[in-house]
């Protein structure tokens, strides 16, 4: 078992150590820390953005960009949490509570060297999570059949819920709508066009592309808009304040790992990833530390190793619900899974048998990705400092620009940017009804899977709905689902999530 | 009299009453077809009967609970963001890529009174050039451009020089 792990991960590295695929690790990489860094744009409209350049690589190099991306915005995000009292990203939003006092104390070098290495050690044994998980977890789930399958949805589905910010209900109710979206265009099994409206363009369904990058890259250019630019005036570091004393390693240390294991588990769950890790570690740690040298919100070091080291670790581990699932667990992974499925390759327990290369070449590539983030992120620190200067009013006609090309590029209709037009004021009409439209891309994703896989169920048990309770694996997912249900429904729970998300 | 306390959910409410009425109104021509045969009408009306019972929910919560208001949304940034945008999908084809990415920054960022008209337009002119470099020449997407060719033809220039000079 074990040995065989090693030669996996051989076969990874080798995968994923050419020139084009180091290249494009660097790129994401690159790209991740400056998404990151810069406040206003987080991974969810970067990816949607980039989605496009990537159809012209090949699946690997484009996944493993992809996600160097996004565990590039975790590194990059702890960055403006520290230096500027402004998160980057919203996984960095509680570094700001400590990492800003520490740097008003003068460590400013050093919660940001501690940033840096603990994401470095979480990546690390997030990448091992992955390789030991993957496997066993894929070849259970060969024993899948579609009443588990469509009970597996249900419950990342709900689960994604409670895990989404705001009202329960209307979460439930986004995700639902995107299902119904999911399904336009013509159905498979029938040939029926269904809510084509007589338009060609959504013969094939609604296009990944205008969808995302509308509700995504361009909603979040209006929101920007709306609001009055700050002055970002960040705290000056230097190079030879980086090191952390011999105490700030002794506090760090463990904050750092019990960080790292609490985001790994955080990542696995269906509806965890990089933002629920990092506000759970934040808690976990006011909860163990007894008596930190200085306190928890006057920058105390747990306060930064616990949630940066969380988030990253969370970060990589949410890749194994998609590569050995097929479940999106979270927006982001939905990109993913869009980025795959566009690719020609179904996500799910048959990619590590059938394109072994695949997977065990992008866990391979986190590993290498969180060794450059280390050297992108502390030596070149200045540089990215003065890129906060450059102010929004630059930044976003260039985003708007990419937002076009991306969509327009992938098939040269005018139409699709009419789409996505339509589909940016949709998803800004959602959050200022107080909806978080995220959600959304999930229920898009699996709409055509789910009702697939209710057919399949249906077929096999003549009509009967009992059948989703007589199959062990679909009665314990739903056993799991009304458990989660009852979570959300039972008062007290339901006060400490909003505490949680006020924090 | 029933008052409004929770504009948000008002809205909120409207809208999925909305979509789940869209959703079962063009789904009824569709074949329904039975649990044990489900047809392509199936999941789409059980879905939007959720989604519209669901928005009578919210409006019922809208007069009983309080809740926050509803933001003012700001019509000039987007209607300038949409404007540009759309501008851009339909003329790239006869006024091609550079003139039409100049013209949609220019359109998108009247949302923004501080815009320094001058600043932009040089920077919109970098960036359209700087657009065809990355997605046409080097990433090889298919656009009709002014500039893409030459662009190539200077690069595959350079590079026959540079391998020319590494061989001698």
């Amino acid at each position: 078992m074990d040995l065989n792990m090693f030669s996996n991960l051989l076969t990874g590295f080798i995968a994923a150590g050419t020139l084009q695929n180091i290249g494009f690790c660097m790129i994401g990489c690159m790209v991740g820390t400056l998404i990151g860094v810069l406040p206003g744009i987080g991974p969810i409209p970067t990816l949607a953005m980039l989605l496009p350049i990537t159809f012209g690589l090949d699946p690997l190099t484009s996944l493993i960009m992809m996600a160097g991306i996004y565990y590039g915005a975790q590194y990059g995000g702890s960055t403006t949490s520290i230096l500027v009292n402004m998160p980057g990203e919203s996984s960095s939003v509680v570094t700001c509570i400590d990492g800003y006092q520490m740097a008003l104390r003068g460590r400013a070098g050093s919660a940001l060297a501690i940033a840096a290495l603990g994401s470095f050690f979480a990546g690390c044994v997030g990448t091992v999570f992955i390789a030991g998980f993957g496997p066993p977890l894929a070849s259970f789930a060969q024993k899948f059949n579609s009443p588990d399958y469509f009970s597996l949805m249900v419950l990342g589905l709900v689960t994604a819920v409670i895990l989404a910010q705001g009202s329960v209900l209307k979460a439930i109710t986004v995700i639902l709508i995107g299902l119904l979206f999911g399904l336009v265009g013509t159905d498979v099994n029938s040939g029926a066009t269904r809510y084509t409206f007589g338009i060609s363009t959504l013969w094939d369904g609604i296009d990944f592309l205008p969808l995302v990058i509308g509700m995504f890259g361009l909603v979040e250019i209006i929101r920007n808009l709306e609001e009055e630019t700050i002055e970002r005036q960040p705290i000056s570091t230097k190079m030879r304040d980086l090191w952390p004393t011999r105490a700030e390693f002794k506090e760090a240390i463990p904050a750092a790992m019990r960080g790292t294991a609490l985001g790994s588990l955080l990542g696995i769950l269906p509806g965890g990833g990089a933002v629920l890790a990092s506000f759970a570690a934040y808690t976990l740690e006011k909860k163990v530390v007894r008596n930190p040298t200085f306190a928890f919100g006057k920058g105390a070091i747990q306060g930064v190793a616990g949630p940066e080291a969380a988030n990253n670790s969370a970060a990589q581990t949410s890749f194994i619900p998609l590569l050995t699932l097929g479940l999106p667990s979270n927006p982001i992974m939905a990109i993913m899974m869009g980025a795959m499925m566009i690719q020609g390759i179904q996500p799910g327990s048959a990619v590590m048998t059938s394109n072994p290369e695949l997977f065990w070449g992008l866990v391979a590539s986190m590993w290498i990705g969180n060794l450059m983030l280390v050297v992108i992120n502390l030596p070149l620190i200045g540089m990215w400092v003065k890129l906060l200067q450059v102010p929004y009013g630059m930044l976003y006609p260039a985003i708007i620009m990419f937002c076009c090309i991306g969509v327009y590029s992938s098939n040269s209709e005018p139409a699709q940017l009419l789409l996505m037009v339509i589909f940016c004021a949709f998803g800004y009409i959602l959050i200022r009804f107080g909806c978080e439209p995220a959600p959304m891309v999930l229920g898009f994703i699996l709409g055509p899977l789910m009702e697939e896989n209710l057919r399949r169920s249906m077929v096999l048990s003549r009509g009967d709905p009992l059948i989703f309770f007589q199959r062990p694996i679909s009665a314990t997912l739903l056993f799991l689902t009304a458990c989660v249900v009852a979570l959300i429904v039972l008062p007290s729970f339901r006060q400490t999530r909003e505490e949680a998300f006020k924090e | 009299m029933l008052r409004v306390k929770s504009p948000q959910d008002l809205g909120a409410g409207l809208l999925f009453v909305f979509i789940g009425c869209v959703g079962i109104y063009f789904g009824k021509d569709l074949t329904y077809g039975s649990s044990r045969a489900m047809g392509p009408g199936y999941f789409p009306i059980w879905l939007s009967t959720i989604i519209m019972g669901i928005g009578f929910i919210c409006l019922v919560k809208c007069v009983l609970l309080n809740g926050p208001p509803i933001d003012k949304i700001p019509l000039r940034p987007i209607l300038c963001v949409f404007a540009g945008v759309l501008a851009f999908g339909y003329l790239v084809e006869t006024i091609k890529l550079e003139p039409a990415l100049i013209l949609m920054t220019i359109i998108a960022t009247q949302g923004r009174k501080d815009t320094n008209q001058k600043q932009m337009l040089i920077l919109a002119l970098c960036m359209a050039f700087a657009s065809v470099l990355i997605f046409v020449v080097l990433l090889g997407q298919a656009m009709p451009t002014w500039s893409g060719e030459y662009m190539s033809a200077f690069f595959s220039k350079l590079w026959a020089l540079i391998s020319s000079a590494r061989g001698a």
